[in-house]
């Protein structure tokens, strides 16, 4: 699915959290919104998923030229991984991840066998199948990351949001997940936003990337453009080759 | 420099490691002081409260049985019983209600609200009963018309109610309140985004996670209002086999010189006291259970080994 945004703005009391946004993602793009925090772009995440709305104006958003601008979060269902997972601590991993499903509406509910057989596949994927009747409480912080994952991709998304996906786990887990979701995203090819405040892992996950800074789109390109040519100061002082960061200045 | 010198650790005794002095109040000051407490307790709390049963079983159990036969304190009770059943329910919509707005939006006034919810906590109850006077009793501002349209207030069931439900307005709000704070959102906006409308979020998601935080409220809420007296006698005027609630009952009795009856009476609410009491520290046992799963919640996002 692809997603048109345009003219997004949005202030919280007098601070600017963004201004005039527009931006074109394709259908089975990987794109990252990386930006120091504060910089805005969970705001986005959660204006596309329709978790928040954006100031009055001329705003709009498209779903596959579809304009979702008014609809509310519940109707837009996009796939929505929480930066510290929000998991629904009063049920088990099964519950959590069937959730989606038994929400729907009598009609398109499906039997509780579908349900059954979704939710095994779902845990089949993310190898929590042992899991299943555990609480969140009992699992570790990328075991939790897994079934948030399998919980947003229950309920079929035309599109993933990631908020911070990996910025809660350690080193080695944080690796481990970025390449499951790279060779996850290439199986599925689900257009997927991650919010990350690491370069390296937007580098290293995107097909391309978007740069925030105070509230603004600073550049957007493939990793190796944004490397190589970075469009202002900003960028190349967030991406840490800043003017006196010439490669003879230190002797 | 030289060989490495060995260091020495003074030997501790043990009972110095257990208690250290420089904290500690000498002997004499300590036990007068927990025999002062002590004293106080029985005096003031455990005395009472024997008593009260003994005077209740001072006829035995003939003289209970003749106390419960009264068909005023039968009415009493009867009385006590639909009003909690009124009441309760209410504050808990309410309550339900006003933690939610309170904890989950921002509006200007958000702050004067949480004050205003705590107002029956800061005034007393007859004065609140009197405010209601004045608004509906027969000279007061909507009582003639309400009274010209056969709605009585003042004096009737509707007020013991009023009386009761300002009284008891703010617990299970103020009970919620925090807990719903450290919860936050974001389980909330989980089941949003996954399709799940308003009433299945409340149902499925806001209300299990405050589950034994609304209990609780409840049962304070219930036994404060089964116990209410000074909003509904001015109110509701203790009319004797109208308006004559449990506490007003007793009260009637005592004045009637039935000190067996009054204090069989004093002893069902006792009762229900110690009952509360017993549900309370349970319920406050689960809850705080909760409140430390949320808090852990945010804490626990190292990585412990499956």
């Amino acid at each position: 699915m692809s997603i048109r945004i345009a003219a997004i703005n949005k202030s919280f009391g007098k601070f600017s959290a963004l201004r005039d946004i527009d931006l074109e993602i394709r259908p089975g793009e990987l794109l990252a919104l990386l930006g120091p925090s504060g910089s805005g772009k969970t705001t986005l995440l959660r204006i596309i998923a329709g978790l928040e709305s954006p100031d009055d104006g001329p705003a709009r958003i498209e779903f596959d030229g579809i304009d979702v601008t008014t609809q509310s979060a519940y109707e837009r269902k996009a796939g929505f991984v929480f930066q510290h997972y929000a998991l629904f601590q009063h049920m088990n991993v099964f519950e959590n991840i069937a959730f989606g499903l038994r929400v729907r509406p009598k009609k398109v509910r499906p039997p509780e066998e579908a349900i059954a057989k979704r939710v095994h596949e779902l845990l089949e994927l993310i190898r929590l199948v042992p899991f299943a009747k555990r609480f969140p409480s009992q699992l570790s912080g990328g075991q939790r990351q897994r079934v948030a994952l399998a919980r947003a991709l229950a309920i079929a998304p035309q599109i993933l949001l990631l908020d911070e996906p990996f910025g809660a786990l350690d080193a080695r887990v944080r690796l481990e997940l970025c390449q499951w979701l790279r060779a996850f995203h290439d199986e599925t090819k689900i257009t997927s936003l991650f919010v990350t405040h690491d370069q390296e892992e937007a580098f290293r996950l995107a097909d391309r990337v978007v740069i925030f800074g105070e509230g603004r789109i600073r550049q957007i390109g493939t990793p190796e453009h944004v490397r190589t040519a970075p469009a202002d100061d900003f960028v190349r002082n967030f991406l840490g080759f800043g003017e006196d960061m010439h490669p003879g200045a230190i002797v | 420099m030289s060989a490495v010198v060995p260091l020495t650790i003074a030997p501790v005794k043990p009972s110095a490691l257990r208690t250290n002095a420089a904290r500690t109040e000498p002997p004499l000051i300590r036990w007068t002081l927990i025999g002062l407490a002590i004293a106080f307790i029985v005096l003031v709390l455990i005395f009472p409260l024997l008593t009260i049963f003994h005077e209740a079983f001072s006829k035995g159990w003939a003289g209970l049985r003749t106390a419960y036969s009264d068909p005023g304190t039968l009415e009493s009770i009867h009385l006590t019983l639909t009003v909690a059943a009124i009441a309760v329910p209410f504050n808990a919509l309410f309550g339900l209600a006003a933690a939610w707005l309170i904890t989950r939006f921002d509006f200007r006034g958000k702050r004067f609200l949480e004050v205003l919810i705590d107002l029956p906590i800061w005034i007393s109850p007859v004065v609140g009963g009197l405010v209601f006077l004045l608004l509906f009793g027969r000279q007061g501002l909507f009582g003639p018309w309400l009274i010209d349209h056969g709605i009585k207030i003042a004096f009737a069931l509707p007020g013991l109610v009023l009386g009761t439900v300002f009284v008891t307005f703010p617990y299970i709000a103020r009970n919620l309140i925090p807990l719903m704070e450290s919860q936050g959102r974001g389980e909330e906006e989980a089941a949003i985004s996954l399709g799940a409308r308003g009433w299945q979020v409340f149902l499925l998601v806001t209300l299990p996670r405050v589950k034994w935080a609304l209990l609780y409220g409840l049962v304070l809420c219930n036994a404060r209002a089964m116990g209410e007296f000074g909003a509904v006698t001015v109110l509701a005027g203790n009319v004797r086999g109208l308006t004559s609630t449990m506490p007003l009952q007793v009260e009637n009795l005592y004045n009637d010189y039935h000190l067996a009856a009054a204090f069989a009476l004093a002893s069902l609410l006792t009762l229900l006291g110690i009952v509360t009491l017993i549900l309370k520290t349970f319920i406050e046992w689960r809850t705080r259970r909760d409140l430390a799963a949320a808090v852990a919640e945010d804490d626990s996002l190292s990585e412990p080994t499956p």
